[in-house]
C-alpha cells in the first residue's frame, strides 16, 4: 500500500515540479500582431466586476471600461484635449448640425461615416458583422425608451428629446411591450446613412449625450438573438454579456466569464477612428509621435482581471504582470514617497508614477429647509470657513486629491485655476462669522449652552466614520456641539430623498459630461429629490434664472461669465461646504507607456501602446 | 435506519423554512424594498427607475401575503392572495428555482453551478492533505507525549494558531509565488493539468491556516483513547507502540473523527471565503463576498438556502457515518 502512495505522490511532485511557472495570465487568443510579429497583449485589472456589458443599460464606471472599448460612439472625446475637454466626431463624420426648428424647438443633423461594420457574429447570416445605418440609431435610441432595457438616463432624457416619454408611456401601457414600427419622432432616418435629432427645446448638452455609451448602437439582430433563453437544446447568452459592438475591440465570449475575466481582442475591421497627428503633451511626445496617423487599436489583445483586493494586485504589478496600477491607500507608502515622488526602488526600476485628477467634486450639503441653517447665511459661512480641507486631504488622501475651491472640476468650461474660494478654511473669519450669525463663541443665547447640529454620514467603513469625525472636530472648533448619526448609504439616500437632515456629510458628485451645467443642476429649485439631486434643497431665484439661462447655451464667453457668476454665488450661499476634487496615482510600467490620461474617455486603451520584449526582460528580473 | 433517514429528512423541511423565514425577515422586514433598488441602482437612480427597477424583479408584489385588506401601495387586487414575494420565493426555492441576482439579474443557478467546482478543487485536496497532516503529526506527539518532542510542536500549533490567516496569504505569495516561483500569486484558470499550478498556493494556505487547531484536536482525542483499558491490554499483550496506534487508538478515535469531518465534507462546495478572494478563485465562497459587498440580497439568500440544505444533509451523513462505524450505536 505504501509503495502506491509513494508513487502518486511521485506522480504529484512531477506534476507540479513541471507546471512551476508564476505568470496567472491564460494563454493569449491572439497568435499574430498587426505586422504578423509579437502580439502586444496589454494585462490590466479593475476592483469590480461590470454590472452589464448592454451600453443602454450599464452606468457604472467598471462596466464602461470593458463595454466601452466594444462599442463606438457617434462621438468621442479628443484623447489629448483635456483643458478643456473637447468632443469629435467618431461614427459620425463631422459635428452634428444644429438647425432651428419654427416651433421653438431644435434639429441636430448628423452623417454617419460610410465603412463601418458590426463585429462578426452568429446573430448576423453568415456570421458576418454588416453595415451600421442610421436604422440602427434609431432603433437604438428606441431601445432607450424600452422599458424593458431600464435604461437609466431615459427621464434625463425624455425631458428634452421630441416624443421619448410618450414612447415609453405607450409601451408601458401596452403591458410593457415597446412598438419598434411605431413613429418615433425623437430621431428621424433621412437615408442610409444621415439621421436627424429632434429636441422640444435647445439642449446644446445633447452632443455629450451622443459621445456616452448610451447612445451607442446597437444591432436590432444582437439584441433579439442573445435572449437568454433555449434554442435547438442550447441556452443563449444574453444581450448584455454578450455585446456586439462597432468599435476597435471584440469581445471574445468563450474566453470571458462576467465576474473574474474579460478578454478583447482587436477588430481587424475597425476603421473608424485613427491615432490623431498633433495635440499630446510635450512629455508624451516619444509615445505618441511614433503612432500619430497610424491606424488603432493599436493593441492586439486585452486581459481584463477583476482584483476586488488590493494586495494581489500589488503583487502582480511587482512581478511585472499588470501593465498599470492604481495606488491603493495600502501600497502608498510602498510606492511614494513623503514629497509625492516615486520611491527609488520603483525609480529604478523604470517605473514612472501618473496623477489622475476625477471629473467629480466632493462635499458637505446642508439642508436649506432646515429651520435654523436654511435661514441664516453667516451660520453656513462659519461651517464652510471652520472645514479644513486641505488638513482632511492630507490625513484621509495623503494629500494626493484637489481642494475644491469650485463646484466645477478641473479640465470644465468654467473652472478657474487660480480662484479661491472666499469661504475656504480660515478659523479667525469662521468665528468672527459665526459671532455675525447670532451663536457668538458658538453658544446659543437662548438656551446659554452651545448651539447643537446634527451631521449624518454614511458608516460604511472606518475611513468614513474618522472623516465624518474630522469635520465634526472641525465645526466643534467654534464652540458648538455637533451630533453625528452613523447611516447605511442606503438610509443615508434615503433621508437625503426626504431632505430629514441637517447636515449630510460625504456627499458628491461625478459629471456625466464635462459641462458646467452638470453641476449647476445639483443646484436648480426644479431639482429637488427624489426626482433630482439637489440634496441642499437649495432655492434662488437669481441662480435658478442664470441656470435656465445658461443651461440652453452654446459655449460662448457669455456663458462662461454667467458660469463664473454662479460659482460665486454658490461660494457665498454655502449650501454645500467644498472639500475636494478625487485624484490618485497611477504606477506606470516602463514597456507600456501612457499616451494620454483623458479622464472621460473609458475606451481610450485603443490609444495605448506597449514593448513586449522589453516587458519579457524585465519580467525576467523581477522574478529572479 | 431508513424509517431514521426519512423522518430526518422530513425533519429539513420545517428547518429550512425557519431558516428561509429568518432570512426574509432580515432582508425585506428590515430595509424597505426602495432602500434595495437604490443599493443597486445609486444615488443617482430616479423614483421612475427604482420602480421600474422593483416591478422587473417582483419586489413590487405584497411582502408576506397578498390581502385585500392590506393598504399597501404594491397591494395587487386582481392577484390571488399567495402572490407574494415570500410566498413566491419559497416556491422557486422548493423547486430549485434559485432566481436572478439583484446586481446583474444573471441566474443564480447557473452561477452556483459554475463555482462549485474551482471551490471543490480548493477546498477538497486542502481538507484531505490537512486532514492527513494533522493526524499524522497528533499521532506523532501521542507516540512521543510528554516529551520535547510533543511540547514542541504544541508550541508550534500555538503559534499557527495565533497567526492571522492573511499573514498566511501575504507570506505565501511573496514566498510561494515571487521568491520560489512555485506558482502564481493570484488566478485561476480550468485548463485540465495545467490548472494545478492555480491550485498550489490556495490549497497550501488552506490547509496551514487549519492545521494548529486540528493537531490540537486530534491529539487530545487520541490521548483520550490511548488512555482507555483496551489500550492498557493490548500493550500489556505484547503490541507493539505503533501497532497500538494504528490498529486501537487511530481506528477508534477515527469516530470522533468522523463527527468533525463529515459534518463539513458537504459545505465543502460553499468554498472558503477568504481564501477564493485572496487567491481569484472564482468559487462560491467568492460569489458570496461579492454578494454581501454588492448587496446583491438575492444571491446572499439563495446561499444561505443551499448553506442550510448542505449543512443539514453532513449532519445527516455523520449520523449514518456514526453508525456505520460504531456498531454500539443504532439510529432509531
Amino acid at each position: 500500500m505504501f509503495t502506491g502512495i509513494t508513487r502518486a505522490l511521485c506522480l504529484l511532485a512531477t506534476l507540479l515540479l513541471a507546471s512551476c511557472d508564476n505568470d496567472p495570465h491564460p494563454k493569449p487568443v491572439v497568435e499574430r500582431g498587426r505586422d504578423g510579429g509579437t502580439p502586444l497583449i496589454r494585462y490590466t485589472y479593475q476592483t469590480e466586476a461590470p454590472r452589464s456589458l448592454d451600453p443602454q443599460e450599464a452606468y457604472d464606471q467598471m462596466s464602461r471600461r470593458v463595454l466601452e472599448p466594444v462599442y463606438d460612439c457617434l462621438l468621442e472625446y479628443h484623447p489629448f484635449k483635456t483643458d478643456p475637454y473637447e468632443l469629435m466626431p467618431c461614427m459620425l463624420e463631422a459635428m452634428p448640425e444644429k438647425q432651428a426648428t419654427a416651433n421653438g424647438g431644435v434639429t441636430y443633423l448628423c452623417r454617419l461615416k460610410k465603412g463601418i461594420f458590426f463585429h462578426d457574429d452568429p446573430c448576423f447570416p453568415g456570421g458576418k458583422g454588416r453595415e451600421v445605418t442610421a436604422a440602427d440609431v434609431r432603433y437604438t435610441w428606441q431601445r432607450i425608451a424600452d422599458p424593458k432595457t431600464e435604461c437609466p438616463v431615459l427621464s434625463s432624457l425624455w425631458e428634452y428629446l421630441v416624443g421619448m416619454k410618450g414612447a415609453n408611456e405607450a409601451a408601458q401601457k401596452n403591458g410593457g411591450k415597446f412598438d419598434y414600427a411605431a413613429p418615433f419622432p425623437a430621431l428621424e432616418v433621412v437615408d442610409s446613412h444621415t439621421f436627424k435629432v429632434h429636441l422640444m427645446k435647445p439642449y446644446p448638452q445633447i452632443i455629450y449625450w451622443m459621445a456616452m455609451h448610451f447612445t451607442c448602437p446597437v444591432a436590432r439582430e444582437a439584441v433579439e438573438f442573445y435572449d437568454g433563453e433555449q434554442h435547438n437544446g442550447k441556452r443563449r447568452e444574453r444581450f448584455k454579456w454578450h455585446p456586439v459592438g462597432t468599435g476597435p475591440f471584440r469581445y471574445v465570449h468563450e474566453r470571458s466569464d462576467h465576474d473574474n475575466n474579460f478578454r478583447l481582442v482587436r477588430n481587424e475591421r475597425y476603421i473608424t477612428t485613427k491615432f490623431p497627428t498633433e495635440g499630446w503633451e510635450p512629455k508624451r511626445d516619444p509615445a505618441c509621435r511614433p503612432l500619430a496617423g497610424k491606424p488603432l487599436p493599436i493593441i492586439d489583445e486585452v486581459q481584463i482581471r477583476i482584483l476586488r483586493e488590493p494586495t494581489p494586485a500589488w503583487l502582480l504589478t511587482k512581478q511585472g504582470y499588470l501593465d498599470s496600477f492604481g495606488v491603493s491607500t495600502d501600497a502608498y507608502t510602498t510606492v511614494v514617497t513623503a514629497t509625492h515622488e516615486l520611491s527609488p526602488e520603483l525609480l529604478a526600476r523604470g517605473v514612472s508614477l501618473e496623477k489622475d485628477v476625477d471629473v467629480s467634486t466632493f462635499y458637505t450639503s446642508i439642508n436649506m429647509d432646515d429651520p435654523l441653517l436654511g435661514k441664516n447665511k453667516k451660520l453656513r459661512q462659519a461651517l464652510a470657513c471652520a472645514t479644513d480641507a486641505s488638513t482632511q486631504n492630507e490625513i484621509f488622501f495623503n494629500g494626493v486629491r484637489e481642494v475644491a475651491q469650485q463646484i466645477i472640476p478641473p479640465g470644465f468650461a468654467g473652472f478657474r485655476k487660480d480662484y479661491r474660494n472666499p469661504m475656504s478654511f480660515n478659523l479667525d473669519r469662521a468665528k468672527q462669522l459665526i459671532a455675525e450669525a447670532g451663536y457668538p463663541g458658538g453658544i446659543d443665547p437662548k438656551t446659554g449652552r452651545p448651539l447643537e447640529l446634527v451631521l449624518d454620514t454614511s458608516a460604511s467603513g472606518s475611513d468614513q466614520r474618522m472623516m465624518t469625525e474630522f469635520e465634526q472636530k472641525c465645526f466643534e472648533k467654534l464652540g458648538i456641539k455637533v451630533s453625528v448619526i452613523e447611516n447605511t448609504f442606503a438610509k443615508k439616500i434615503e433621508k437625503e430623498d426626504k431632505g430629514n437632515f441637517q447636515i449630510s456629510s460625504l456627499t458628491g458628485w461625478g459629471a456625466d459630461y464635462p459641462d458646467p451645467e452638470n453641476f449647476f443642476m445639483l443646484f436648480y429649485s426644479k431639482n429637488f429629490p427624489p426626482e433630482g439631486k439637489n440634496i441642499s434643497r437649495y432655492k434662488n431665484p437669481d441662480f435658478d434664472k442664470l441656470y435656465e439661462q445658461m443651461a440652453t447655451m452654446d459655449p460662448s464667453p457669455e456663458r462662461l461669465a454667467i458660469a463664473y457668476k454662479m460659482v460665486d454665488m454658490l461660494n457665498d450661499d454655502c449650501p454645500i461646504i467644498l472639500t475636494n476634487h478625487k485624484a490618485f496615482y497611477s504606477l506606470v510600467q516602463p514597456w507600456a507607456p501612457r499616451t494620454h490620461n483623458n479622464m472621460m474617455l473609458e475606451g481610450g486603451i485603443k490609444y495605448l501602446w506597449l514593448d513586449p520584449a522589453l516587458r519579457e526582460k524585465k519580467r525576467a528580473e523581477w522574478n529572479r | 435506519m431508513i424509517a431514521y433517514i426519512i423522518r430526518r429528512l422530513l425533519y429539513v423541511i420545517p428547518i429550512v423554512f425557519g431558516v428561509m423565514l429568518i432570512t426574509f425577515v432580515l432582508f425585506f422586514v428590515m430595509q424597505t424594498r426602495e432602500t434595495m433598488a437604490k443599493a443597486q441602482l445609486g444615488q443617482r437612480a430616479k423614483p421612475a427607475e427604482v420602480s421600474n427597477w422593483l416591478h422587473e424583479r417582483g419586489y413590487d408584489k405584497p411582502v408576506i401575503i397578498n390581502t385585500d385588506w392590506a393598504d399597501s401601495a404594491y397591494h395587487h387586487a386582481d392577484k390571488p392572495w399567495w402572490d407574494s414575494i415570500f410566498i413566491n420565493q419559497i416556491k422557486n426555492f422548493a423547486t430549485f428555482e434559485l432566481g436572478e441576482s439583484d446586481f446583474n439579474r444573471e441566474s443564480i443557478g447557473d452561477k452556483i453551478r459554475s463555482g462549485m467546482i474551482p471551490s471543490l478543487m480548493i477546498t477538497m485536496p486542502a481538507m484531505l492533505v490537512g486532514l492527513f497532516l494533522a493526524v499524522a503529526i497528533a499521532l506523532v506527539q501521542v507516540l512521543y507525549r510528554a516529551s520535547a518532542l510533543d511540547t514542541g510542536m504544541t508550541i508550534a500549533c500555538a503559534v499557527l494558531m495565533s497567526i492571522v490567516p492573511m499573514a498566511y496569504i501575504i507570506a505565501a505569495q511573496n514566498l510561494m509565488a515571487i521568491t520560489l516561483k512555485w506558482g502564481p500569486a493570484f488566478g485561476f484558470d480550468l485548463q485540465g493539468w495545467g490548472t494545478i499550478r492555480f491550485l498550489m498556493l490556495p490549497v497550501t494556505v488552506m490547509a496551514v491556516i487549519y492545521l494548529g487547531s486540528d493537531v490540537r484536536l486530534y491529539r487530545s482525542i487520541f490521548l483520550e483513547e490511548i488512555a482507555q483499558d483496551y489500550v492498557r491490554t493490548a500493550q500489556a499483550k505484547g503490541v507493539s507502540g505503533r501497532g497500538v496506534l494504528f490498529k486501537h487508538v487511530l481506528k477508534n478515535g477515527a469516530i470522533s473523527l468522523i463527527t468533525l469531518v463529515v459534518a463539513h465534507l458537504p459545505l465543502l462546495i460553499m468554498g472558503s471565503l477568504l481564501i477564493e478572494n485572496f487567491f481569484g478563485i472564482p468559487g462560491l465562497g467568492g460569489l458570496v463576498v461579492n454578494a454581501i459587498q454588492k448587496q446583491d440580497f438575492a444571491i446572499v439568500r439563495a446561499a444561505v438556502f443551499i448553506g442550510s440544505l448542505l449543512y443539514l444533509f453532513g449532519l445527516l451523513l455523520t449520523d449514518i457515518c456514526y453508525a456505520v462505524a460504531d456498531p454500539r450505536i443504532r439510529l432509531s
